[in-house]
């Protein structure tokens, strides 16, 4: 089998995978207990907070929450800041600025905010799948209680304008957020220089296991709670998932330490990747050419059905995606593509190929060998309808 | 896979037989929450994934809702807007179980399409299931030998009852699942409804008001809109007469439905239409067994190949009430031999 969607999920490597057996063995201890059995495991949580925090150069250990996953530490951040902006503003600050990709954790919170009476404000999303600065910047006022955007876009790579963003939302008091689930681990960031207040990640995007992830959360920032409860300093109740913060810390550690060569090889994978298929008639990339995260590539192809092609190239022993994972299944363009301008038709044929750790340069042959066949054979297969 | 017990049982047949398989459930309606049988409606695609989880094989949908659409629901409504009787499920099985599903499977690289439909293939020859009271040949007439060379039926060969006592013994959830009884896009079985609602309707004649009148041209009574009625039907005309009275004909043409007693709703001769072979079409005139609707008993007649294409139909007794856009089907005894749809009956001339 030859794995290319690591936008979907990751292996979790062997060096993890040992790392958290301890802990669901022998190590099983609350940290929250008062003897040696709880503490053992407490001072594994700590540990692991400090490779957290390493990876994203925060300032201060404490400044990193664990949670369940990419989801929940952006529902944690956008839902608790802008509760609190709300309650310490008596609502004034209702406004949440944000873009037309975010990936469906954000959306679908939004969509529940605005029910509650917060004025969600969606920046448009130029062709090349990058969100303008300045649409962006154009929508945070005084009003603003919370900004959110996306680090890198999950179906293209597109990189987003972090940074000009972040320096908007200060200048009006307004907490940033983003949501670098596709980024942390495989692009270098630094939480310090971003000026971001919040930034989530997901534990199974870099090799760790699913279930885990991480807020960090700048020092000073209040946040309302979302999961209620005493752990994790009052900002995110519930037990800790020991073995899994286990894993994510000792992922996050090799994922630092890694990063410039694990970076260099994906960008190398991916560009054989895009050479192969942009040779292919009727395929086109999405996304900007060199704007983007070293491991993604998108593609449409014309008078194909993308989900045919998943399917296709499954039987072949071949994993990539067309649509998001979440969402596979639906042969509907996807609010992405579309928030880009690509045409129905081309954003139905859709492709998304992530290369990442294990990843070799025999799969991209085998990739790279399998497709133009697959292609030509939906092609020819299909009837209009 | 429709999420069904019989594409479940095709499945396990196959798993068992040893053949490399795999499920695939078309998802037929943009929005199928209240779809059944044959939509892929989201709890009926799960029904056959955890079929598929249980036999242990891959399980993908394949969205056809655009095909659905232009090619079965549209002529539908046409048909009915028109003043025929449509006959869907051949239409479904013609375009889109085997057209389009087909091609793609053939893209995948799928020697053959299995289905849960009660039929059998034996040499390129199309035949009745051995289920006689399940038997769906009626709706599969369309198939010829490039369809029937990959097509296959695992539980053609079976009953209804040793169907799902096969599900149940291999614990596949689907085994008690209830049969689907109505078409799979219509909900409630509201079809005067399901017709108003669409664009096409705006306007149409075939729902407006209208006379009943005798084959004699007498008012008898006032019609609902001529979509609401089909050929041979005898409930909810709102006539009262002392003998039970049938539809005969539906004449869009002035809105008229037309009414008579049993002994008119004889018909001894049929115009066939968009005519399809299983083997090939016969050379000159040829006798076989027609069936006019589904679990009709086929009827002995007289086949005559028009130069046209089309096909005339001479029964050796007259038949009841065959009615227009429905599909009559020859049979020689077990096998189908190919089919067509009716464009008119009517007594022998």
């Amino acid at each position: 089998m030859i794995y290319l969607d690591h936008n979907a999920t990751t292996p979790v490597r062997p060096e993890v995978f040992d790392a958290m057996l301890p802990w669901l063995r022998d190590g099983y201890g609350n940290p929250g207990s008062v003897y040696a059995l709880g503490q053992k495991a407490r001072a594994a949580v700590e540990r692991a907070r400090e490779q957290v925090a390493g990876l994203l150069g925060a300032a201060d250990v404490s400044e990193v929450v664990f949670t369940s996953g990419g989801s929940e530490s952006d529902v944690l951040a956008i839902s608790g800041a802008a509760w609190q902006a709300h309650d310490e503003t008596k609502g004034l600050r209702r406004r949440i600025v944000t873009t037309r990709i975010e990936h469906d954790a954000v959306r679908g919170l939004l969509t529940q905010l605005k029910r509650r009476g917060f004025e969600p404000a969606e920046a448009a999303c130029g062709t090349d799948g990058i969100t303008p600065a300045a649409g962006l910047t154009a929508l945070i006022d005084d009003a603003t209680a919370v900004v959110s955007v996306m680090y890198a876009n999950n179906e293209t790579g597109a990189l987003q304008p972090v940074a000009e963003a972040a320096a908007a939302a200060r200048a009006v008091g307004a907490l940033f957020h983003t949501d670098a689930v596709q980024a942390a681990g495989k692009t270098p960031i630094d939480v310090k220089a971003l000026g971001c207040d919040l930034l989530a990640l997901s534990g199974h995007k870099l090799n760790a296991a699913k279930g885990v992830g991480a807020l960090y959360v700048r020092r000073g920032v209040r946040l309302s709670q979302v999961v209620t409860g005493h752990q994790e300093k009052n900002r995110r109740g519930g037990t800790e998932n020991v073995a899994g913060i286990v894993g994510l810390g000792l992922a996050c550690e090799l994922a630092g330490r890694e990063l410039k060569d694990a970076a260099a090889h994906s960008l190398a994978l991916r560009k054989r990747i895009e050479a192969g298929v942009l040779a292919i008639k009727g395929a086109t990339l999405n996304g900007h050419s060199s704007l983007r995260m070293p491991n993604t590539a998108h593609f449409s192809f014309t008078d194909l059905d993308g989900h045919h092609l998943v399917v296709g190239l499954d039987l072949e022993g071949i994993c990539v995606s067309s649509g998001p994972a979440c969402s596979s299944g639906a042969s509907t363009p996807s609010h992405v593509l579309t928030a880009m301008g690509v045409p129905a038709a081309l954003a139905t044929g859709s492709l998304r190929v992530s290369v990442g750790w294990g990843t070799t340069d025999a799969d991209v042959d085998r990739f790279l060998a399998v497709l133009p066949k697959t292609v030509a054979r939906l092609r020819a297969a299909a009837v209009p309808a | 896979m429709s999420g069904g017990v019989d594409s479940s049982v095709a499945a396990a047949i196959l798993v068992e037989s040893g053949v490399e398989t795999i499920g695939v459930t078309m998802k037929l309606l943009a929005r199928a929450e209240t779809g059944f049988g044959c939509c892929g409606s989201p709890a009926d695609v799960d029904d056959a994934k955890r079929v598929c989880e249980k036999l242990g094989i891959p399980h993908y949908t394949a969205d056809m809702a655009e095909m659905f659409e232009s090619k079965v629901i549209k002529p539908y409504v046409d048909a009915y807007l028109g003043g025929l009787t449509p006959n869907p499920c051949v239409e479904c099985n013609r375009s889109v179980k085997f057209g389009h599903l087909l091609g793609l499977a053939d893209a995948w690289g799928c020697a053959a399409v299995a289905t849960g439909h009660y039929a059998r293939v034996e040499n390129g020859r199309l035949l009745k299931a051995l289920d006689r009271n399940k038997d769906q040949t009626y709706f599969l007439y369309s198939l010829t030998q490039k369809e029937l060379a990959k097509a296959q039926f695992p539980v053609g060969g079976l009953s209804k009852d040793a169907v799902r006592a096969k599900a149940r013994e291999l614990g596949l959830k689907t085994a008690d699942k209830p049969e689907s009884m109505e078409t799979c896009f219509v909900p409630g079985r509201d079809v005067r409804g399901f017709v108003a609602a669409r664009p096409e309707a705006e306007g149409a004649s075939a729902l407006e008001r209208g006379p009943i009148r005798s084959t004699d041209g007498r008012l008898l009574g006032e019609h609902a809109g001529l979509a609401s009625y089909t050929v041979g039907q005898r409930r909810g005309l709102g006539v009262t007469a002392p003998a039970p009275t049938y539809v005969l004909r539906l004449e869009p043409e002035t809105n008229t439905l037309v009414v008579g007693g049993e002994s008119e709703t004889g018909c001894s001769t049929l115009a066939v239409g968009r005519v399809s072979w299983t083997r090939g079409a016969p050379q000159g005139p040829r006798r076989a067994e027609v069936r006019v609707r589904h679990r009709h008993a086929p009827a002995a007649a007289m086949l005559d190949l028009r130069a046209d294409g089309t096909v005339s139909v001479a029964f050796d007794a007259p038949q009841r009430a065959p009615a227009p856009g429905q599909a009559a089907v020859f049979y020689d005894g077990d096998e189908v031999l190919g089919g067509g749809t009716i464009l008119r009956g009517g007594p022998l001339e």
